[in-house]
């Protein structure tokens, strides 16, 4: 079952890929479409089979590769990954559905769009060192021809740029994965069997360091974030949406799996660090973010700014808290996701992301009123307004890293002001105002402009206004994570010596 | 059928939710052929039936406990949020209030918009606004409290943006926006400390918490200032204060709303944290300098204020003012009096106010005069409204003043004096606008001044009538004093604070066109009272100027440092490569030489940095054959 995750958008990828060219470019995007709607439907499926209180690997799937350098094909789900499968589906099904109809060499595209997504679940999926590294770089592959074809007019310099951070990450995440391997005398790259608590304190420490410089380019943690904005500005709106919605989530993904599950000693001792880092990020995108013109540039750096928390909670590391870095994940995926696709509908339709030209778009009769409402909303719920998923994401954030780190929590918490200021600066600016004269006669605005977004705001909502339909999926595997004894007895000792409980 | 009602009382914010997702259809224009109307109709209708609710459950639990529902929302590891709604007739009366004074509003709406084309919108926002606001007042949860609070702030800013076309208003809906949410932040820093080590966030288990709690006095204090933001920024607070004044720029029928209820329920939250606040003085102490600030300050400044809605907006700030005092006294109880009083009739000036801005199509009150003769509803409603804000007739504030200022007779005599300068300069302000809108010669534009509709005269009227009846149901409550038992001194200050303002605001020379003075001290005193002491342009140099400064200091840092340090190592790349190229060192030997010395400095650093080198004594030792 897990096999068909990777498998169908494969088979997909190939169908498209080789149809007859006769056939209208509609036809492919159907196929694609269909080909990314049956692992979606198959993640719900698994969904609803999963067994939320076992915090095992379920759905496993074991087949021997190469087993003389120790590496197999190992497949497997729990609390941390399903999440972030259905949230790839979903949103692979978007970006197929947004995609131009009149995009050119529409095959090869939408092959490379279902070949990522197979990619990335797979690198979700892998229960093997190795495997998970494999499925890291293929991504990189039909990402790269995704932004370098079918992106803006700097497309080439993005692309180059995002492949040599992106395979410097690779390498990086290779050699540490290696070194834990063979330093740890394990003698296959499987997940489960592998011990770090033997190895002396120093070495795991820069083994860590190593994922986390790796993970840290993915995220993006500043400083090594330039990549993204370049990608996110020059990338088309659908991969925009797949970047920042899934994409990214490897990265904290991969922090939490690789460097909180298996080296939790060294994770005691890098976590003070991590939160400091983890309030760099989110002051810094968020700072950055209020000085952006381009809609798109400053989206991408809110969207650097909305990671770090993900990051903070990750270092926190109490139950409270890898929850919360789960549903950060997928709440900003949705968020970032919506807005998004939003400014590339205001761009498809007036030909400018410039909040410097652009006015009064809520206008009702000549402007975008209902994408101008959507976008109040997704501005909203990326400053965390509650009833929607990102307040009740960061509260829990906030909330569970508290009582390890009071001041790097506090201080993050500016973090969702600055929030506020960038994106009312948008709004104000973009839809409030009289209607600019470049902006007339703007095309209009179809039902497939209009419907993804409306399915990610209906998300948004729900999940605001009833998170336990999130949480109960992964609370018992990320509590499990906590329950390493390490961060379990650090979480303890810290809360004691904090200054904020009792003094006398 | 009342155990059902009780046990559904919880309902009641919902019907305003209800209302405005049914104004969706219209309010998105998705429905176009009816016109807005039934829109605004069904919102009515629900709002209606939230008052109807409320009332019945209100007279049934009149003499019982307060009884505490408990819904749990969301559990996760050591975290509980679940969600209690208090039954008690203070909170069940003030959601009868507050749907009251909607429909009210809702119907003065139907004709105050009467030709605006967004009036589904208006209404679906109203309906969002009343729902939170009863959410409030029934929430017996801190962390319910929070969100609410940050959704009045959400729909506070749709509310003022209503017109968003115009750059005025856009000014004043992102101000109104940034300054509630600074005031939201520190409020959630202070419920994310709370939650962590109080454990439970609602009301009644955090008083009990706050009895046993030993804080460390910086940890109290700086608890108690986050406490206090929240409320601060939504009862326009000094240093927060400014957006109320603005955000005047937005519907009046809204404006209604905001000044009596809104304000009313940043307050309420205050006074159900007070047992929380009460562990730190530096947090009561600032609570009463910030509210004496305000009422003071927020008094003076409506003196110069020649917009109408402007002038009467000023004193929200100086009331909310009082009951800051009041609740930095540890006197919550005598607060709540106040803000009832004071809803009331704030209400109904700002309903008399939007009545000549409607007819006069004006808000600049040097352009107005004569309107007594010409409509008289809404002459009797602004001076029943004014009699109930100021203590000159026996009114509800004068029984809500006169109980604050018995409340400290004895305890800090000094507070009298600012409940005597803020009622003293009320009045007199009141006075001046009276004069000015009212009184008077006619002006080309109040010439021709019809009366208002039965749309807006209704509503408007009703609430003349009840503001006349509320000290009758001060006394139904309770709250009066009995004879013997009043402060006639205090009685005696209260009546003379208005009286001198009464007489000082007839007498003022009040030039029509009010135009500036040539002697320069009284021109500097007006344009710095006209210009709210010129705190915008405090904040323009602190805040808003340190913000725009670091995000182009980290703007430029990423730009040029971050960036240009990462394209300077690609370029260094491409010409090293080119250079290598076409170097005459291009010798195979040369480049195998580079290769080696490169692999075996990566394979040094790489063996120490997992120090393999400890044992490089033994390696020596071996290759030496020793």
């Amino acid at each position: 079952m897990l096999s068909a995750l990777i498998l169908v958008p494969l088979i997909g990828a190939a169908i498209v890929g080789f149809f007859p060219k006769a056939i209208a470019p509609n036809s492919s995007r159907n196929i694609a479409l269909i080909c990314a709607s049956i692992p979606f439907l198959l993640t719900v499926v698994l969904a609803s089979q999963f067994n939320p209180t076992n915090i095992n690997q379920q759905f496993s799937e074991f087949i021997p590769w190469i087993t003389v350098i120790g590496l197999n094909y190992h497949l497997g789900v729990d609390g941390l990954s399903l999440p972030l499968l259905v949230l790839n589906g979903l949103l692979t099904c978007i970006a197929i559905y947004s995609s131009d109809e009149d995009v050119h060499r529409s095959r090869f595209y939408y092959s490379l769009v279902l070949i990522l997504s197979a990619a990335v679940s797979g690198a979700f999926l892998a229960q093997d060192l190795l495997l998970f590294f494999l499925f890291y770089e293929i991504e990189l592959i039909p990402l790269y021809l995704l932004i370098a074809i079918w992106g803006g007019q700097r497309r080439g310099y993005a692309a180059t740029k995002f492949l040599i951070y992106t395979a410097t990450s690779g390498i990086l995440l290779l050699a540490s994965f290696l070194g834990l391997v063979w330093l740890s005398g394990a003698s296959s790259f499987a997940l489960a069997t592998l011990d770090t608590n033997a190895l002396p304190l120093a070495t795991q420490v820069i083994l860590l360091g190593g994922i986390l410089l790796a993970f840290g380019i993915k995220i993006p943690l500043v400083p090594l974030h330039t990549w993204l904005p370049d990608a996110h500005v020059e990338a088309s709106t659908p991969i925009s949406v797949l970047l920042a919605g899934v994409l990214l989530k490897l990265g904290t993904y991969g922090l939490l799996r690789f460097g909180l599950g298996l080296l939790p000693q060294a994770w005691e001792v890098l976590a003070p660090a991590l939160a400091i880092w983890a309030v760099v990020s989110v002051l810094y995108g968020a700072s950055c973010a209020i000085a952006q013109t381009d809609m798109k540039k400053m989206v991408a750096y809110s969207s650097i700014g909305h990671m770090g928390y993900i990051l903070l909670a990750a270092a926190a590391a109490t139950p409270l808290s890898i929850l919360a870095s789960v549903l950060q994940m997928v709440s900003h995926g949705l968020i970032s996701a919506l807005l998004f696709l939003l400014v590339g509908v205001v761009y498809k339709k007036t030909g400018s992301r410039d909040i410097e030209t652009l006015r009064g778009l809520l206008n009702p009769e000549r402007g975008l009123p209902l994408i101008g409402s959507l976008m109040v909303l997704g501005v909203m719920a990326s400053a965390g307004i509650p009833g929607m998923v990102g307040f009740i994401s960061e509260f829990l954030v906030f909330r569970g890293s508290f009582s390890v780190f009071p001041t790097e929590t506090l201080l993050s918490m500016v973090g969702t002001g600055l929030t506020a200021v960038y994106f009312l600066l948008l709004i104000n600016r973009v839809f409030f105002g009289r209607l600019s004269p470049q902006v007339i006669d703007l095309p209009r605005v179809h039902f497939r402009d209009r419907a993804p977004a409306v399915v990610l705001a209906v998300l948004i909502v729900v999940l605001g206004l009833q998170p336990t339909w999130l949480v109960r999926w992964s609370e018992p595997t990320t509590t499990a994570m906590s329950a390493i004894p390490v961060i379990a007895q650090r979480t303890q000792l810290v809360s004691n010596q904090e200054w904020l409980v009792t003094s006398n | 059928m009342n155990q059902t009602l009780f046990l559904t009382s919880w309902w009641v914010p919902f019907y305003g939710l209800i209302g405005a997702i049914l104004t969706l259809p219209w309010a998105t224009g998705i429905v176009r052929r009816t016109g807005p109307r039934p829109a605004a109709y069904l919102n009515l209708l629900m709002t209606g039936v939230a008052f109807l609710h409320s009332l019945f459950v209100w007279k049934d639990i009149w003499n019982q406990e307060p009884q505490i529902l408990l819904f749990t929302w969301l559990k996760a590891a050591d975290l509980d949020l679940s969600i209690a709604v208090e039954l008690s007739p203070v909170t069940m009366g003030a959601a009868v209030l507050i749907a009251g004074l909607s429909l009210l509003a809702q119907v003065y709406a139907l004709g105050y918009m009467e030709k605006d084309w967004a009036l589904a919108r208006f209404f679906a926002l109203i309906g969002f606004f009343e729902a939170a606001l009863s959410g409030l007042a029934l929430s017996d949860s801190l962390f319910l409290s929070y969100v609410l609070l940050e959704l009045l702030t959400l729909s506070t800013y749709l509310l003022v943006g209503f017109w968003y076309a115009q750059p005025l208003v856009v000014t004043a809906a992102r101000d109104a926006f940034l300054t509630k949410r600074v005031g939201d932040i520190l409020l959630l820093m202070g419920v994310v400390t709370l939650s962590v080590m109080a454990g439970s966030l609602n009301f009644s288990e955090l008083n009990q918490w706050a009895q046993t709690a030993e804080l460390s006095p910086l940890t109290a204090t700086l608890l108690g200032l986050a406490l206090i933001a929240g409320p601060a920024g939504k009862c326009a607070q000094f240093p927060l204060h400014l957006w109320l004044d603005e955000a005047m720029e937005g519907p009046n029928p809204a404006s209604v709303l905001r000044n009596s209820m809104v304000v009313a329920g940043g307050a309420y939250v205050l006074f159900k944290l007070q047992p929380i606040l009460v562990l730190s003085p530096v947090a009561l102490d600032t609570l009463v300098i910030l509210g004496t600030v305000t009422a003071v300050g927020a008094s003076l400044v409506s003196l110069a204020q020649i917009d109408i809605k402007r002038a009467l907006s000023h004193s929200t700030s100086a009331y909310m003012g009082l009951v800051f005092i009041a609740v930095g006294m540890e006197q919550g109880g005598v607060a709540l009096v106040l803000l009832f009083t004071h809803a009331i009739a704030k209400a109904l000036l700002f309903m008399s106010a939007g009545s000549v801005i409607l007819t006069t199509q004006t808000q600049d009150l040097t352009e107005m005069g004569g309107l007594w003769s010409r409509m008289p509803a809404t002459t009797t409603a602004y001076i029943v409204g004014a009699a109930g804000m100021v203590t000159l007739l026996p009114l509800g504030s004068f029984w809500a003043k006169l109980q604050w200022a018995d409340g400290f007779w004895n305890s800090n005599p000094w507070v009298i004096g600012i409940l005597f300068l803020t009622n003293g300069l009320t009045t007199l302000n009141l006075t001046r606008v009276f004069r000015l809108v009212f009184w008077g010669e006619p002006q080309p534009k109040t010439r021709r001044a019809p009366e208002v509709g039965w749309q807006m005269a209704v509503p408007m009227v009703s609430l003349t009538v009840s503001t006349l009846l509320v000290p009758l149901l001060l006394q139904q409550w309770q709250l009066l004093p009995s004879w013997e038992n009043v402060n006639w001194y205090a009685v005696l200050v209260l009546v003379l604070s208005s009286v001198l303002g009464l007489i000082v605001g007839s007498t003022i020379y009040l030039h029509k066109a009010w135009s500036r003075s040539i002697q320069l001290p009284w021109r500097f005193i007006q344009d710095l009272l006209g210009y709210d002491f010129y705190v915008d342009r405090l904040y323009r140099l602190t805040v808003v100027s340190a913000v725009d400064f670091m995000s182009r200091l980290s703007s430029w840092v990423d730009r040029y440092l971050v960036d240009g340090f990462v394209n300077l190592v690609g370029i260094a790349t491409i010409i090293s490569g080119q250079g290598l190229k076409y170097s005459s060192f291009g010798q195979s030997q040369l480049n195998l030489l580079t290769i080696v010395f490169g692999v075996s400095l990566l394979g040094f650093l790489i063996s120490w940095s997992f120090g393999l080198l400890d044992h490089w004594q033994l390696f020596w030792e071996a290759i030496r054959g020793s």
